[in-house]
């Protein structure tokens, strides 16, 4: 079984991010970047799955800058049998990183493409989706449980207030919820053979897809800074207060 | 030089990983009640770095004192000094897989990767501290044994062990030409009768315990003798080499460790207006501190990577280890005087990082002794002693 697990690079969610002054992005002077945590449990995912087969790849694709292999050789460190760079520097939206994945998949042909449900920088959760419907494959969103035998793939979903299972026939798309593993270390073996492992580079233009954004990001504001507590002397004040200023009760 | 950059930092994030999960917090409670670190040294097995000094068809993943010194610089970096990693990873794999014979290259190797086996190393005696060559233990052979009679002292770890790393004489001093000559290394079981220990009073704050050893007619199989009999100081050499490139990595990561945590605290801390660490009184040292852990990290590196070339690393393994403690006490103590007088409380967790970086200065090989090799073996000066 191949298993196609798509990544994104996302600053480390230890760091404190700041906003550039003029409100087009956020400063990238020492951040440190790491793999998108949900996309790490994507890989360990795909890594169990291959595992419990006993066969199968598993193939990273990343959609970024050169530099960006650095993510990408974290997860080969982990297992992950070899990976793809899609090179590209200017700013994508969420369907063209979906159209650029979907113009992998037609080249890879993986039997499921497994990916977090969303980045934990934009928070957008629609690039699976989208991924599924240009390939009119079956999805299932916030996994927490996936079971697969003889191309069926059972998955339990996480849902508001509960639990979800969907079953659907293989290929499809999966996208990855916190609860579903604990991505592992990579061990200090995988570290020293995921330097021998291939990392294909294709230039996004190559590509020939029409990637013109349809989303413009106009500005980015940090959250107001919380405002000081108040402290009141009685019950009495406190319903008082809820009642006539905040006007909640 | 400095191994693959990348790998590097992988091997880093491996071990922030693992220290998010057993931390500094985990290691003072086993440091308090003495208790082993068994959790976070079987991950350690699990996830193959305890075989980075164990070659590739023992389950290793071959010797490299380069990526044991960025192991041990992270751990301690992040507060989790594992003295395993000098006593078994550098100074008892690195002798028997380059030293040992077949058969004892397959019973200890894959268990030392494994982390499913523990060796401490034992040659310092009451008259035999810096004149190694001076231990009286004698190793007498009798037909396919050899019959061991003598004490050992400060050997860290016995209690957690299961052998004993042994230099012993196997020819008096007063027989050999040379005196580094009738020395040989021997692995003992731990639990072998007639070798008993008793647990030193060192006031170190740290998980590991010092002992004190009694071998009586300890008899150990001939097969047991690792390396030539009599020529014991070319593993012994290699050893002790290992040891102070490790030990150096693990000075700098404490330094690291202590010099962050008063960083931390001079940025957000203000007794007059601004933050104290604006204050160049404060600010200079710590900016020194951390050029000077730099330097002797950059000396441990080229010690490891010599090391690991197969040449003679001890010079730069001796200067590392000068270095690196030199920098570690700075760091600590800086880091100490900016938290002011709660720099002696066990919550800021400074203090208790003063006897091991102090330590350090004094062992595993003093000071004064690092400065004499360096005047008599590098700029070729007359010897005093």
């Amino acid at each position: 079984m191949k298993l196609l697990v798509p990544i994104k690079r996302v600053p480390d969610p230890a760091t404190t991010i700041q906003v550039r002054p003029d409100g087009t992005g956020i400063v990238t002077d020492n951040i440190k970047w790491v793999i998108n945590p949900f996309d790490e449990i994507a890989i360990e995912e795909a890594l169990r799955i291959k595992e419990r087969l006993g066969s199968g790849e598993v193939v990273l694709v990343t959609i970024g800058e050169k530099s960006w292999q650095e993510q990408l050789r974290t997860g080969l460190a982990m297992g992950a049998d070899r990976a793809i760079l899609v090179v590209n520097d200017k700013p994508l939206d969420t369907l063209a990183i979906a159209r650029v994945l979907a113009k992998v998949v037609a080249d890879e042909k993986p039997d499921l493409v497994i990916m977090g449900k969303q980045a934990i920088d934009d928070d957008s959760n629609q690039v699976g989706q989208m991924l599924a419907e240009l390939l009119g494959w079956p999805q299932a969103t916030f996994a927490s449980k996936v079971e697969i035998s003889d191309s069926v793939c059972t998955v339990v979903r996480e849902v508001d207030g509960g639990l979800e299972t969907v079953q659907f026939p293989l290929p499809a798309v999966i996208t990855t919820d916190l609860r579903l593993n604990e991505p592992r270390y990579a061990s200090l073996p995988g570290i020293m053979k995921a330097r021998k492992k291939e990392i294909k580079e294709i230039p996004v233009e190559n590509l020939g897809l029409d990637l013109a954004p349809k989303l413009k990001i106009k500005a980015l504001k940090a959250p107001p800074k919380r405002q000081a507590g108040r402290k009141v002397s009685s019950v009495q004040e406190l319903v008082h207060l809820l009642h006539t200023e905040a006007k909640v009760i | 030089m400095f191994g693959d950059l990348q790998e590097r930092e992988l091997i880093r994030e491996f071990v922030r990983q693992l220290t998010a999960k057993y931390g500094r917090a985990y290691w003072v409670e086993r440091a308090k009640s003495k208790g082993h670190l068994d959790e976070i040294w079987h991950e350690l097995g699990k996830a193959g770095y305890l075989g980075v000094t164990v070659p590739e068809e023992y389950g290793g993943s071959g010797t490299s004192m380069t990526r044991l010194a960025i192991l041990m610089e992270e751990l301690c970096t992040q507060g989790v000094p594992l003295l395993f990693l000098v006593i078994t990873t550098a100074m008892a794999a690195i002798p028997i897989a380059r030293h040992g014979n077949e058969e004892l290259k397959q019973r200890y190797l894959p268990a030392i990767a494994d982390g499913s086996k523990k060796f401490c190393f034992a040659v310092t005696e009451p008259d035999a501290g810096s004149n190694s060559f001076n231990i009286r233990t004698f190793a007498k052979q009798e037909g396919d044994y050899y019959v061991i009679k003598g004490q050992k002292v400060f050997i860290s770890g016995y209690d957690q062990a299961q052998h004993v790393l042994l230099v012993a004489r196997t020819t008096p001093a007063d027989q050999v030409k040379e005196k580094r000559h009738g020395i040989s290394l021997l692995v003992v079981d731990t639990n072998a009768p007639g070798l008993s220990a008793h647990p030193m009073d060192t006031q170190i704050f740290a998980p590991e315990r010092q002992f004190a050893l009694y071998f009586d007619e300890v008899r150990v199989p001939r097969a047991n003798l690792v390396g030539e009999e009599g020529r014991g100081f070319r593993a012994l050499f290699d050893a002790l080499n290992a040891e102070r490139i490790t030990v150096a990595a693990m000075a700098v990561g404490l330094g690291r460790f202590a010099l962050q945590k008063a960083v931390e605290y001079a940025k957000v801390r203000k007794v007059f207006d601004k933050p104290i660490g604006a204050y160049q009184g404060l600010a200079h040292p710590m900016a020194i501190a951390r050029t000077h852990l730099e330097l002797a990290s950059l000396m441990t590196h080229y010690a490891a990577h010599v090391f690991d070339a197969g040449q003679d690393a001890g010079m730069y393994a001796n200067m590392a280890k000068y270095a690196g403690a030199e920098a570690g006490i700075e760091a600590v103590d800086i880091a100490i005087e900016v938290h002011g007088g709660s720099g002696f409380t066990g919550e800021v967790d400074v203090i208790t990082v003063w006897p091991m970086a102090r330590l350090l200065r004094t062992v595993p090989v003093a000071r004064e002794m690092i400065l004499n090799y360096v005047a008599e073996h590098v700029l070729g000066l007359p010897r005093s002693y």
